[in-house]
């Protein structure tokens, strides 16, 4: 007895698999057709898409109270990072309550996996994924986001207050 | 009843001079012991089972028999930075007997070779301190002190440090370190100061009045010091007697005696109408006793240490049924945590937690757990530092909360102390 | 020799050996901050506890001798908690700003916490607040509030440098570390301060925030700031080096290395160096590749050497490169090219046994002994004198300058420079940029690699040989001198000195647990 099953004569000929692939989508036209709110593509760009609230998108630098930022620089993002896309210069700070601060604090959005894991490893809520996800640029020097885009591109309406407040943090004793 | 052996000659007029010392059979030991031969001494005391009266009641002749034999210089202090709260019974002895001291510093420097001796004075101790000089002055101008004493042969010279007015100095290694001029920190042991102390130099402390009591070794020899007090705590002690009694007081009582006839006996008895609560026997850092401990209880080092507390330098706290416990324990907590000379981590940080969390109790925002906590940190305090300090701070902490856990829980429940009424949680706001 | 037994393992130590100590010599893990092998037994952390069979109460390790027969343990449940009771009392006041301290990474504390700690804080009430960014003068940053009181660096200025700045000031938890009236710590030993402290209470200005330590990898390799010949661990990544740090060595350094050492990796940064051959001719410079600059001296060396034999070829030596290379060289003039013009540069004859005491010496070059023995080896005896006296005689026609890898050290460069003006050809080979060769009527200089890039072996002051091996790539167009040598001589460099280096990693316990956080 032969191992090899052989194809019923019925699956030499490819007519009959033509004809159900076109019955499949002359049905979805049709459905189209007479029914355009159930259809799943969008005329882009003129209509947009609406993620949900925990879509990730472009990174957004948090601001503290006094519009500063609120990252203290201390590389865990960019430690975390799987796409190696984060780039940080910190520097001392004039106050010794803040002491560190980035002077550079850039992210390589072509590089981004856009996995989130800088956002988790934030110890300070500075950095979040937004819901932007429309990433325009004419050449690569676009595509690398220094903090005036970070945190203070006119989307941002002067920057996204931080949940934590080093007040709060300091009467809590931490 | 009140036995004076130490004391006898307290109360007479012009006994802090040599001339009233030396009417009253004053230097007359120390001509006696510089006939003998050291060995001799230190056998005597050793025989006598003096202990220590600073508080570890550790035995003395032993003590001195730890020095090593190896030709160099030895050094005896005498500790008179008598810090622990409630004690102040060497302020007494120093003040109406100097002589008394410094003749006993003289027999055991003789005792054990040494020759430079110093008594290091609580620096809170102006006026005894002015009274230590002046006498020690006058020893040296009758020739009792500085080369050939009496015509012996022996030569010491004895001088006087007045501390700073830390607590940690009273130990017997951070009052080496004061000494030598170093911050007040305890040295780490090993070496003891009997092998490396003062300067590197075999070095024997000894508190103020076990100084003066071997004074009474050599006068009436070791088998007469013995008729007083127990078997193993022979010989008089002096108790300062504070707190909430009628008559608070040095007394001199023979050791094994009984704590509450010190209080009532000695002491009057309690205001009318007030009940005893409970008694710290041997200074702030002993563990504290119920009421019915301290009926039974008898001062002497056995029957407290099977108590699980201790002797101590003889500081009897009373406290009666008005006094809420919480409170005190903050008392006792700020100070140990003001005192805690920073070096080891337990007590440096646990000194300062102890503090918070009573504080926290008192201020109504305590937990329960807290009571807990206080217990928990405290234990793991004692016996993890250089020095007893921590062990000091820890013990009332963990007694407290042992015997009166249900005044903690009151406050911690109601915000408010049980015994006084106050809400503490209201005054602070 | 008492016998003893750690955690179940017998082993036999010699009289007087503490628990601690047995503990090193083992390698059986144990926490500990206070404690330093290289400093007196402070005894103050409390943290080394171990139960010793018999005894009440545990003790602590460092101060411990062993004595015959005891068993210790530091893995049972009574000693690990007293251990961890030691650590929380440390950690209840220790401020939690690891984001922003520089420590964390190689952090005492975060260490010890991973090994014997992970547990919730116990502690609800507020920490103690002591002051930040304290100024410690020019190379160090005390931050008082993250201080665990260990006491190794007033110990360190007591007792090995000796300069005694450092104190514990105020009592209790109140204590804090400081300079007398905030007088500035500034002796020549501060960052070993930094090293030893186990927190980040103590930080180098120069390294303080430059980098995440964990991002680093080490290495070890020598210290090329004087003839001690120190024991350095290097820390780079790809962006360059970032510190030196000692590497124990009781023959050389012990723990211990000077801040003037620490600086010399600055030059061997990318900013600072030479990466292009570039040669100067009449005002002009052009920028070549170093092997093909090195290929045109040899055609170059080759020519004068046809017109004006051997005689006309000078090499000038300064005493920073290894014995390997030098030898390659000397080889390459004494029997390929047949000079005997060899003139060994002395930077600082006068301070040269000058000595601090400790480890910093007059003598600012990591190969003084091995230059001597390779020149009197080929019997070459000359120096800039000489080399004076020919260059007016017009006998010179090309010279090959061996030029300083540490510039600073040899502040006569300029006058040199001027003397050199009058030879036609310098072939200037050298890591960083010379300054002032655009004075000279010809000048090529030849990129080299530093001492960190290639593997080699140096003598230091006592005579001791020291062989280190590459520790990274930062310029990787440079030669070394021994593949310079072979070019000029006109062979080929052999493929496997350009192998790539690896450095390896840091794993410390941070990066271990770093999915914990």
């Amino acid at each position: 007895m032969s191992l090899v099953k052989k194809d019923a004569a019925i699956d030499r000929w490819f007519l009959p698999g033509i004809i159900a692939g076109l019955f499949f989508t002359i049905k979805k036209m049709l459905a189209n057709i007479f029914n355009r709110k159930s259809m799943p593509t969008l005329n882009y760009p003129e209509e947009k898409f609406e993620y949900s609230p925990r879509f990730k998108g472009t990174h957004i630098l948090t601001v503290k109270k006094d519009g500063s930022l609120r990252c203290t620089a201390c590389m865990l993002c960019a430690t975390a990072c799987p796409a190696e896309c984060i780039n940080i210069v910190a520097a001392e700070h004039d106050d010794p309550v803040v002491e560190k601060y980035p002077v550079k604090y850039e992210i390589d959005i072509l590089r981004c996996v856009f996995c989130g894991m800088c956002e988790e490893a934030c110890p300070v809520d500075a950095v979040r994924l937004g819901p932007e996800w429309q990433i325009p640029g004419v050449n690569g020097s676009n595509f690398i986001y220094d903090i005036r885009f970070l945190a203070y591109r006119p989307a941002l309406k002067g920057g996204i207050p931080s949940t934590v407040e080093d007040e709060e943090r300091h009467q809590a004793g931490i | 009843m009140e036995v004076k052996h130490l004391t006898e000659h307290y109360d007479k007029d012009g006994y802090a001079t040599i001339k009233g010392y030396q009417k009253l059979g004053g230097y007359e030991n120390l001509k006696k012991a510089l006939k003998m031969k050291p060995l001799d001494i230190i056998n005597e005391v050793k025989a006598s089972g003096l202990r220590g009266r600073g508080g570890a009641g550790f035995p003395t002749g032993v003590k001195w028999g730890f020095l090593p034999n190896n030709g160099e210089p030895r050094y005896l202090l005498c500790n008179a930075d008598e810090g622990e709260p409630g004690t102040y019974k060497d302020r007494l002895m120093m003040e109406r007997a100097p002589h008394q001291l410094i003749e006993g510093m003289i027999i055991s420097a003789f005792a054990i070779g040494s020759p430079k001796s110093y008594i290091y004075i609580r620096g809170e101790y102006f006026y005894p301190k002015s009274i230590v000089e002046k006498a020690l002055r006058e020893a040296y101008d009758n020739g009792l002190l500085g080369k050939n004493i009496l015509g012996s042969g022996f030569n010491h010279d004895m001088d006087i440090y007045s501390g700073a007015g830390a607590y940690i100095c009273g130990e017997e290694t951070g009052m080496i370190s004061s000494l030598e001029g170093k911050k007040g920190q305890p040295k780490l042991k090993p070496p003891f100061p009997a092998i490396q102390g003062y300067l590197g130099k075999p070095t024997i402390v000894n508190n103020v009045e076990t100084l003066a009591a071997v004074t009474l070794v050599i006068r009436d020899g070791a088998a007469a010091f013995r008729k007083q007090g127990t078997e193993k705590s022979p010989g008089t002690k002096l108790f300062s007697l504070s707190g909430n009694v009628v008559k608070p007081g040095n007394y001199e009582v023979p050791l094994g005696y009984k704590l509450i006839d010190l209080i009532n006996i000695e002491g009057g008895g309690l205001k009318p109408g007030r009940k005893l609560k409970a008694v710290i026997p041997g200074g702030s850092s002993a563990k504290i006793l119920n009421k019915e401990e301290s009926e039974k209880a008898t001062l002497d080092y056995e029957c407290l240490a099977q108590m699980d507390t201790m002797l101590g330098s003889g500081a009897v706290i009373v406290i009666d049924d008005t006094n809420c416990m919480v409170d005190l324990l903050g008392v006792l907590m700020h100070f140990y945590h003001h005192e805690s000379c920073g070096q080891c981590t337990p007590c440096r940080e646990g000194t300062g937690w102890l503090e918070k969390l009573v504080n926290g109790i008192k201020s109504g925002q305590g937990k329960l757990q807290d009571i807990d906590l206080i217990e928990t940190v405290a234990r793991n305090m004692c016996g993890r530092t250089i020095c007893a300090l921590s062990d000091a701070a820890a013990f009332p902490a963990m007694s407290f909360v042992l015997k009166f856990r249900d005044e903690f829980e009151f406050f911690v429940r109601e915000g408010r102390s049980k015994i006084k009424g106050t809400s503490y949680a209201k005054m602070h706001h | 020799m008492p016998k003893c037994t750690i955690n179940g393992k017998e082993i036999e130590v010699k009289d007087g050996t503490t628990i601690m100590e047995a503990f090193y010599q083992k390698e059986v893990p144990i926490a500990h901050y206070c404690y330093h092998p290289g400093l007196s037994i402070a005894g103050v952390c409390r943290l080394c506890m171990v139960e010793i069979e018999g005894m009440p109460r545990t003790q602590i390790a460092c101060n411990t001798k062993i004595t015959e027969g005891m068993k210790i343990s530091n893995v049972s449940d009574k000693a690990k908690d007293s251990v961890k009771w030691a650590l929380d009392f440390h950690l209840i006041n220790h401020p939690l700003d690891c984001p922003i301290c520089d420590q964390a990474g190689e952090c005492g504390l975060q260490e010890q916490y991973m090994h014997f700690g992970k547990y919730e804080p116990e502690m609800g009430q507020g920490k103690v607040k002591k002051r930040k960014v304290v100024d410690l003068g020019e190379r160090v940053v005390l931050d008082t509030e993250r201080c665990i009181l260990c006491s190794r660096c007033v110990r360190f200025t007591d007792e090995v440098s000796k300069t005694n700045e450092l104190g514990i000031f105020n009592r209790g938890d109140r204590s804090e570390v400081g300079t007398f009236q905030d007088k500035p710590l500034n002796n020549n030993y501060s960052v070993n301060t930094v090293d030893i402290c186990p927190v980040g209470a103590l930080t180098a200005k120069d390294f303080r925030f430059k980098q995440r330590v964990w991002l680093l990898k080490n290495r070890e390799s020598i210290c090329t700031g004087c003839s001690t010949g120190c024991n350095v661990n290097v820390y780079f990544n790809k962006g360059g080096v970032y510190r030196l740090k000692p590497k124990y060595n009781s023959d050389v350094n012990g723990h211990w290395m000077c801040d003037k050492g620490r600086d010399t990796y600055k030059h061997l940064n990318v900013e600072a160096r030479l990466t292009k051959g570039k040669k100067t001719e009449e005002g002009k410079t052009t920028e070549c590749d170093a092997g093909e600059l090195a290929k045109q001296t040899a055609q170059l060396i080759e020519k004068i050497k046809k017109e004006g034999g051997g005689d006309s070829i000078g090499l000038i030596v300064t005493a920073q490169y290894s014995n390997e290379e030098y030898a390659a060289m000397f080889e390459l003039f004494k029997i390929k090219l047949g000079s005997n013009n060899v003139f060994y540069w002395i930077n600082n004859q006068k301070t040269f046994e000058a000595f601090d005491g400790l480890l910093y010496r007059g003598d600012k070059n990591p190969n003084t002994k091995g230059l001597l023995r390779a020149l009197s080896k080929c019997k070459f005896d000359q120096t800039w004198d000489k080399l004076e006296e020919k260059i007016k005689a017009k006998q010179l026609k090309i010279v090959v300058v061996l030029g300083p890898e540490n510039q600073e050290v040899y502040p006569d460069i300029s006058e040199k420079l001027k003397l050199l003006n009058s030879v036609d050809n310098v072939v200037w080979l050298t890591t960083n940029q010379v300054l002032g060769t655009e004075l000279l009527k010809s000048c090529w200089q030849i990129p080299v690699k530093s001492t960190i890039e290639k593997s080699g072996t140096y003598i230091n002051f006592k005579g001791l040989e020291q062989k280190i091996k590459p520790v990274t790539n930062i310029v990787s167009g440079a030669l070394t001198l021994t593949e310079a040598a072979a070019l000029f001589a006109g062979d080929e460099i052999p493929f496997d000195s350009k192998t790539p280096v690896k450095g390896e990693r840091v794993w410390n316990e941070f990066f271990h647990h770093r999915g914990d956080l």
